[in-house]
């Protein structure tokens, strides 16, 4: 009876912190953005000028391409897990209707990520005096329109060439590298060097400011934010004509594609090598085996999984770069965001490993050691990391010793620490919520980055050498603390998860 | 001889719902048990304890003359275990899906790699080695996990509903693949709700209800309990399940 009341205040309480973290990003942006922006306002003009309308246009290009990547996934779910499609096309509605209402579902999603952190801002400047700044937010939805519509066209283009059962997978790649295509875009002094991303710059400046190179239209983009009748009509009729155009078509298309790709999906899917070698034996090595089959074959975790992945590119460019050349803080500061970006990435393999379990009742009926099948989880979230990270940090032991081996042992210690909270703080799900969860709790996101902050301090500390390497023993041992702290017995993770369940 | 399965006063709870009720039942060694019993009885909860995966409140598990509950991996090595909804990985094709069973259970790599070849050829999955589960019927997949269970050589096999949802080339394959179990020396128990089936091939029936033994023994021992002499399964368990007076008043009795 206690245990349940506590479990009843463990939600609540849990409710109570995601009510506070729901209104307290926005209010926290509304406070450090908007207020004082619609100050600045009050003083400064706003005016189309060719460099901030080439930043307006390069702003929006930048919201549209991110949205796109999130109504490309929607729209392939949208085919593939049918929910209550069939329900819906079995009644007299007509398909049309039923899709253009789904797709319309799919645009409100997506403006609603970004209304969440702009509403707050935009509607802070308007109250001090800028009420034509709303019209911001009538241009994200003009946006979210059209890239609901993009989305949808270019799923079901997706659908016809390749056919649907690469549909899903092609989709979800193509979702994830438009998804990082902004943020390595935007890294790109990192990857590029120095040199060659900053005449990349400033060529677009210098192309913005040039007047015998002016792109009609391009201020359109900046008038329609500002809330001028004419661009902001235009805005939103582009939006809301690409939306129109993918319901029109695709809507009468899509039910016999759903079916399609339910077909598809019932039938022999994903034939594997049918050579196939020798049995492998022992609980650790089965289950290795088996959890990177399944991390291998799961294109949308790939793809997820990945895009965290590709953030570390930059930095692993950086490191090698300057490996080296010194006492740049560039280069601590780097051995620290690898190390942290580690963690980031085994949190999120460790809980599909771990936690995503699809057939848990095999496992708790075997005769294998709990703990056997656990490490072979555990190595199996950590080995595809070490596969990644090798080329960074064996160059750069190579080239600067000591912060190699600080460098690698923070991953090392990273990763280990993100295992084990995914162990310790089970949170049993299925693969398939990944996609919308991607990590175990929010408890566990916040002890892993914490952690994985401490982790990576201690490194970037060890890595500037001495005198600053001493003081790296204050971060790691509050880690540790931490871990100990929150460490469980067998015995409490089976208590807890027969709790939850 | 030792029983296969002594279960003694076992008794579990669900929060108010006593779903296990003191159940005392003994199954022989190399006999085929039927348990069977309304929805709700208690049949699932009983053979998920038998399995490991519940822990009773009270009571006695022994396997083959092992404490199930004070050594859980000696027991759990000479039981398997297959629900109505088959364990699979549907990203995993039979072949790699066996060589993870067969490791969970220790047995040798090469002893595992031609057992496996035998039971896929044995149940007709031999040609879809190579497949994915995710594309495979309902039946495929009943036998891939049924495979998987065979594939460490159990002495007691429990099955829960393994004909549901099969069609009758594929239930007969499964109905004769148990019979060559038991005649091979092992012990099978299952449940299911197609009594004809428990008729057929059970050489024993046990009969649960509100988590109580309400009836066990062969059907022809059924039918004198009941005094119908020609009377199907069907008929005597009817009869013997028959609403209860004193649950119906109170149902978390």
């Amino acid at each position: 009876m206690a245990r349940r009341r506590w479990g009843r205040r463990g939600k609540q309480s849990n409710r109570w912190l995601m009510l506070a973290f729901t209104l307290g990003v926005p209010l926290f942006l509304t406070v450090v953005g908007g207020i004082p922006l619609g100050r600045l306002l009050s003083r400064v003009e706003v005016t189309p000028t060719p460099v901030a309308a080439a930043i307006a246009a390069f702003m929006l290009i930048a919201f549209f391409t991110l949205m796109l990547s999130q109504t490309l996934t929607a729209a392939v779910d949208a085919l593939y897990e049918r929910g209550d499609l069939d329900l819906l096309f079995s009644s007299p509605l007509r398909p049309q209707r039923v899709m253009t209402v789904r797709f319309l579902a799919v645009a409100a999603g997506v403006f609603w990520i970004f209304g969440y952190f702009l509403t707050g801002p935009l509607v802070a400047i308007a109250v001090q005096g800028h009420l034509p700044w709303l019209a911001g937010l009538v241009v994200l939805f003009a946006l979210a329109l059209a890239s609901a519509g993009a989305g949808l066209l270019l799923a079901a283009s997706l659908f016809r060439v390749i056919g649907p059962r690469r549909t899903r997978t092609a989709a979800q790649v193509t979702a994830a590298v438009i998804g990082a295509s902004f943020f390595l875009a935007a890294q790109a002094h990192n990857i590029l060097g120095e040199g060659r991303s900053q005449s990349l710059w400033q060529t677009i400046m210098r192309l913005a400011r040039d007047p015998q190179v002016q792109v009609p239209g391009l201020d359109w983009p900046l008038r329609a934010m500002l809330g001028e009748p004419l661009p902001l009509a235009a805005v939103v009729a582009a939006g809301a004509g690409l939306f129109w155009l993918a319901s029109a078509i695709l809507g009468p298309r899509f039910a016999a594609d759903a079916a399609a790709a339910a077909r598809a999906g019932r039938g022999a899917t994903g034939r594997t090598r049918t050579r196939f070698g020798a049995f492998a034996e022992g609980a650790f090595v089965t289950t290795l085996r088996k959890e990177l089959r399944l991390l291998v074959r799961d294109p949308a975790l790939l793809a997820q999984v990945l895009m965290r992945v590709l953030y570390m590119l930059p930095v692993g460019f950086l490191l090698l770069r300057q490996a080296g050349r010194g006492d740049d803080l560039l280069f601590p500061g780097s051995v620290a965001a690898l190390c942290l970006i580690a963690g980031q990435v085994a949190g999120s393999l460790a809980w599909i490993t771990v936690s995503a379990e699809d057939a848990p009742d095999l496992l708790a009926s075997s005769p294998s050691p709990v703990a056997l099948v656990r490490r072979g989880k555990l190595a199996a979230a950590a080995l595809p990391l070490a596969v990644l990270l090798a080329p960074v940090l064996l160059p750069l032991l190579v080239l600067a010793p000591l912060a190699g081996a600080a460098a690698s042992a923070g991953c090392a210690a990273s990763i280990a620490a993100a295992g084990l909270m995914n162990v310790w703080w089970q949170r049993p799900g299925k693969r398939s919520e990944f996609r919308r969860r991607g990590r175990a709790s929010w408890f566990v996101t916040i002890v892993e980055l914490l952690v994985g902050a401490l982790i990576a301090l201690t490194a970037a500390l060890i890595a500037m050498g001495l005198p600053w390497a001493l003081a790296a023993v204050a971060p790691a041992a509050l880690a540790g603390l931490i871990l100990l702290a929150l460490r469980r017995s067998d015995t409490q993770i089976a208590e807890a998860l027969r709790v939850a369940s | 001889m030792t029983d296969a399965l002594s279960l003694t006063g076992l008794t579990k709870t669900f929060g108010a719902k006593r779903a296990v009720d003191n159940l005392t039942l003994n199954v022989r060694q190399g006999e085929l048990y039927g348990l069977l019993g309304p929805n709700g009885a208690g049949k699932t909860t009983t053979l998920r304890m038998v399995a490991g995966l519940l822990k009773p409140d009270a009571g006695r598990i022994e396997v083959f003359g092992t404490d199930a509950l004070a050594e859980p991996s000696a027991a759990k090595r000479l039981i398997a275990w297959a629900p109505d909804e088959p364990m699979l990985y549907d990203r995993l094709n039979p072949l790699e899906y066996l060589e993870f069973v067969a490791g969970l259970w220790g047995v040798p790599a090469k002893a595992a790699q031609a057992k496996a070849e035998e039971l896929l050829r044995w149940l007709g999955l031999w040609d879809n080695r190579g497949e994915r589960c995710e594309g495979f019927s309902r039946g495929m997949k009943q036998k891939t996990a049924l495979a998987g269970a065979l594939i460490h050589d159990p002495s007691l096999l429990i099955l829960d509903e393994p004909l549901t949802g099969l069609d009758a080339a594929v239930a007969r394959q499964v109905k004769d693949l148990l019979q060559e179990r038991v005649k091979g020396g092992a012990t099978v128990i299952l449940t299911t709700h197609i009594l004809e089936v428990a008729e057929r091939i059970a050489d024993r029936i046990g009969i649960i209800q509100h988590g109580r033994l309400v009836a066990e023994g062969t059907l022809d021992e059924l039918r004198a309990r009941t005094g119908e002499a020609g009377a199907t399964l069907e008929d005597v368990f009817l009869e013997l399940t028959a609403p209860d007076e004193s649950h119906a008043a109170s149902p978390a009795a």
